[in-house]
């Protein structure tokens, strides 16, 4: 038989897409967050939270990835936000031809803040670079304390993560400091929020995050 | 998982070389998959069996190589396999470590026939006009 080396990484594809994408969000001046999570963990949720504090002073795009509803899409749509569905058709995670497409059809000279919601999943998207200027994983309390053992690849990649739900940490049995832990182990680097979406509690950390991210993206 | 689209991915690529090569029909195909890449083996060759259909691919057989985690410490230069994905270093205990290998995703080789007695291909192996 006859070898011939190929030697061709199945992500190259998507890698190079994903550079168009950066380079089409930095010259328009548009800074991404691509926000991944399990599903329900409350990506939704929380953008819809987050628009209104930031409404007034930035241009906000999302971009939603769905298995096959438009449901996510229309809870942003009500608030009246410029929104891009992509239904995957049962593709586990978005890739970054996906979000090119989107880029094109959303008006992005005009956009100051673009969000991602990924389609939820705690492996495959992880795999998968968009192009974004940064990756935000959510984890809600009711999963558990043992994910970054689980999935560190998801909690590797991510700048922040975000406790979401705290909110029932009475009912469940979640140890925060543990979760914490073990995220900080698999990444140093990590930065850690705790919120609910449902009382409000830590959503102005949140806030203050994407505001000082925004601003370090547009000076350098 | 992934491992659909992923396939779907490793037989364009596989059939590209074929054809560039001026085979048509691939023996083996020798993947290299990294433990930490979140794929799994078995969904992997379940989307090679049905994605493989009329494809040069389609006789041959995938061959799975696991590629083990490998991280190094940016403290000590030591490499090392991490237990329990925790990444600190046996050595001094460092936590700022880089994975060295076990995110691989490729195609490594690909076995063919001999002599096919097909003429070598055009430099792209896509059918269509782009
Ligand atoms: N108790 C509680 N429920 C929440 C919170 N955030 C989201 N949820 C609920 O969790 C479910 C899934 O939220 P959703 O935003 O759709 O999650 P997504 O799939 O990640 O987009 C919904 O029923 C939300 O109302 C929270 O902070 N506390
Ligand atoms: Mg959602
Ligand atoms: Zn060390």
């Amino acid at each position: 038989m006859h070898e011939i080396h190929v030697g061709t990484d199945l992500r190259e594809k998507n890698r190079l897409i994903a550079e168009e994408n950066r380079d089409l969000i930095r010259k328009n001046g548009v800074v991404s967050l691509n926000i991944m999570s399990a599903p329900g963990a409350g990506k939704t949720s929380l953008l819809v939270n987050t628009i209104p504090h930031l409404r007034d002073r930035y241009s906000i795009g999302v971009i939603e990835g769905d298995l096959q509803t438009s449901r996510d899409a229309e809870r942003i749509a009500e608030l009246g936000i410029a929104v891009y569905q992509i239904q995957t058709g049962g593709v586990c995670h978005l890739d970054a031809s996906m979000v090119h497409s989107a880029l094109h059809r959303l008006d992005l000279d005009i956009i100051d803040l673009l969000f991602i919601e990924n389609v939820g999943n705690l492996v495959c998207p992880a795999e998968f670079d968009l192009g974004e200027d940064a990756r935000v994983m959510l984890l809600s309390i009711t999963e558990g304390d043992d994910k970054p053992k689980k999935y560190p690849l998801m909690f590797r990649e991510s700048r922040l993560l975000v406790l979401n739900k705290v909110d029932l940490l009475q009912y469940v049995d979640f140890d925060i400091d543990k979760a914490k832990g073990e995220a900080l182990d698999i990444n140093p680097d990590i930065e850690i929020l705790e919120l609910s979406c449902k009382t409000g509690e830590g959503i102005d950390g949140w806030i203050s995050w994407i505001e000082k991210f925004y601003g370090k993206c547009r000076n350098g | 998982m992934h491992e659909v689209s992923l396939m779907q991915n490793l037989l364009e690529v596989v059939t590209r070389v074929a054809a560039k090569e001026g085979c048509d029909r691939v023996r083996v195909i020798h993947v290299r998959i990294g433990e930490m890449s979140g794929i799994n083996e078995d969904s992997l060759r379940f989307a090679f069996d049905v994605l493989s259909k009329g494809t040069v691919s389609e006789s041959g057989a995938l061959e799975y190589e696991r590629v083990p985690l490998m991280t190094r410490c940016r403290g000590c230069n030591g490499e090392f396999h991490p237990n329990d994905l925790v990444f600190s270093c046996p050595v001094c205990g460092g936590m700022d470590c880089e994975i060295v290998s076990g995110r691989e995703m490729e195609v490594d080789y690909i076995l063919t026939d001999d002599d096919t007695g097909m003429e070598q291909g055009d430099a792209c192996g896509c059918n269509s006009v782009e």
